[in-house]
């Protein structure tokens, strides 16, 4: 028996105002949670990011230290090296000096050169050429100077010079040199 | 006064408020706190890499420094990397002298780190010029090389007997180590 004449419809819960209201909420909880999620995403990279950056730094710290290590040692090495070298010049400088220093009449036998001393042995035709033309030069450059003569076969005299310098003096001059 | 609100639209009054305290909840006590730590990494993260940037320029100075030095030193360098060979020394200067001989190689102190060797040498020159010769021979040798006292120089007919001290330098093993170690950073 029917009592309507129109159809009866199915009621649902999900009327047009609810499905608005949801639609609304819906997209307002999705734009919250997308954005949050973002948030997360984009702290996660910087962590990671800094994370990286951090190692890379420790990396650079640790290099740079092994270099500066190695550049210090690299400039004792040419330090060193370079006092060497110039030690040598000297030493050429130095010989060269003394070869010249002995005039032709006096003939060296032997010549022994020490750390702060100049031992020479020779023969001079007497003691006033020895004297004037060996000695002095010798005595302006040496603070001691001990010689001593005695008579050759031939009519001359050999000598033995002896010349030294005071350890001060002698750094003095090693210090110019360097 | 009576208010009528039929029951449907009071549920969705209710959910309405239920979702727009959730929404305002979640806005201040999640977004807003977790938008501030974004901030606050993201600052530090440009921190952090202008940090690293002044390091990686530091770095990159350094490293040119090192370049340079190493080229420039090449020679000092692989002079004290060099060890000791007398009969290729013997080989490289005995044009200098009509006889050359080196004794024994015996280590003697340390010198500012770096390892010396002492070694005595005999030779025979014709004049004093082959001397200054070596001498100059010495400072381009495959080893840092100091000529040192005692020297004695002997006539011995037209011919010079001299006899001195060479002091060799070289890398210490630790420092060696110490070099090659930062060589392979």
């Amino acid at each position: 028996m029917k009592y309507s004449y129109i159809t009866p419809h199915k009621k649902t819960p999900f009327t047009q105002e609810v499905q608005l209201l949801i639609s609304f909420f819906s997209i307002t909880i999705i734009m919250l949670f997308s954005t949050y999620l973002f948030l997360l995403y984009k702290d996660y990279n910087f962590q990671k990011d800094k994370n990286q950056l951090l190692n890379t730094q420790v990396k650079l710290k640790e290099n740079i230290a092994a270099m500066q290590t190695k550049i210090e040692y690299i400039n004792k090495q040419e330090a060193l090296g370079e006092k060497v070298q110039t030690q040598n010049t000297v030493l050429k400088d130095s010989i060269s000096n003394l070869f010249d220093l002995v005039p032709q009449r006096i003939t060296l036998s032997q010549a022994k050169l020490l750390k702060n001393g100049l031992i020479l042995y020779g023969i001079t035709p007497n003691k006033d050429i020895y004297n004037f033309m060996l000695q002095a030069p010798l005595r302006s450059i040496f603070q001691e100077t001990y010689s001593s003569f005695y008579p050759a076969q031939n009519g001359w005299l050999n000598f033995v010079s002896t010349n030294y310098m005071h350890d001060d003096m002698n750094d003095e001059v090693t210090n110019n040199e360097d | 006064m009576k208010i009528n609100i039929s029951r449907h639209y009071l549920y969705i009054l209710l959910v309405s408020l239920f979702l727009f305290l959730f929404v305002l909840l979640f806005a201040f006590l999640v977004l807003i706190p977790e938008g501030k730590e974004y901030r606050e990494k993201r600052m530090e993260l440009k921190k952090t890499t202008i940090k690293v940037n002044k390091y990686q320029n530091f770095y990159d100075e350094t490293l040119g420094t090192l370049k340079d030095l190493q080229s420039k030193d090449r020679h000092i360098i692989a002079g004290f990397d060099n060890i000791f060979n007398p009969d290729r020394f013997e080989k490289q200067h005995k044009t200098y002298f009509s006889s050359l001989s080196l004794s024994k190689i015996s280590k003697v102190e340390d010198e500012n780190e770096f390892a010396v060797y002492e070694v005595n040498t005999t030779s025979r020159i014709s004049s004093p010029t082959n001397f200054y010769n070596f001498l100059d021979a010495v400072n381009k040798s495959d080893w840092i090389i100091g000529v040192n006292f005692p020297i004695n120089f002997k006539r011995d007919g037209e011919m010079i007997d001299s006899s001195f001290t060479m002091k060799v330098y070289c890398n210490n093993k630790d420092s060696n180590a110490t070099a090659s170690k930062s060589e392979n950073k």
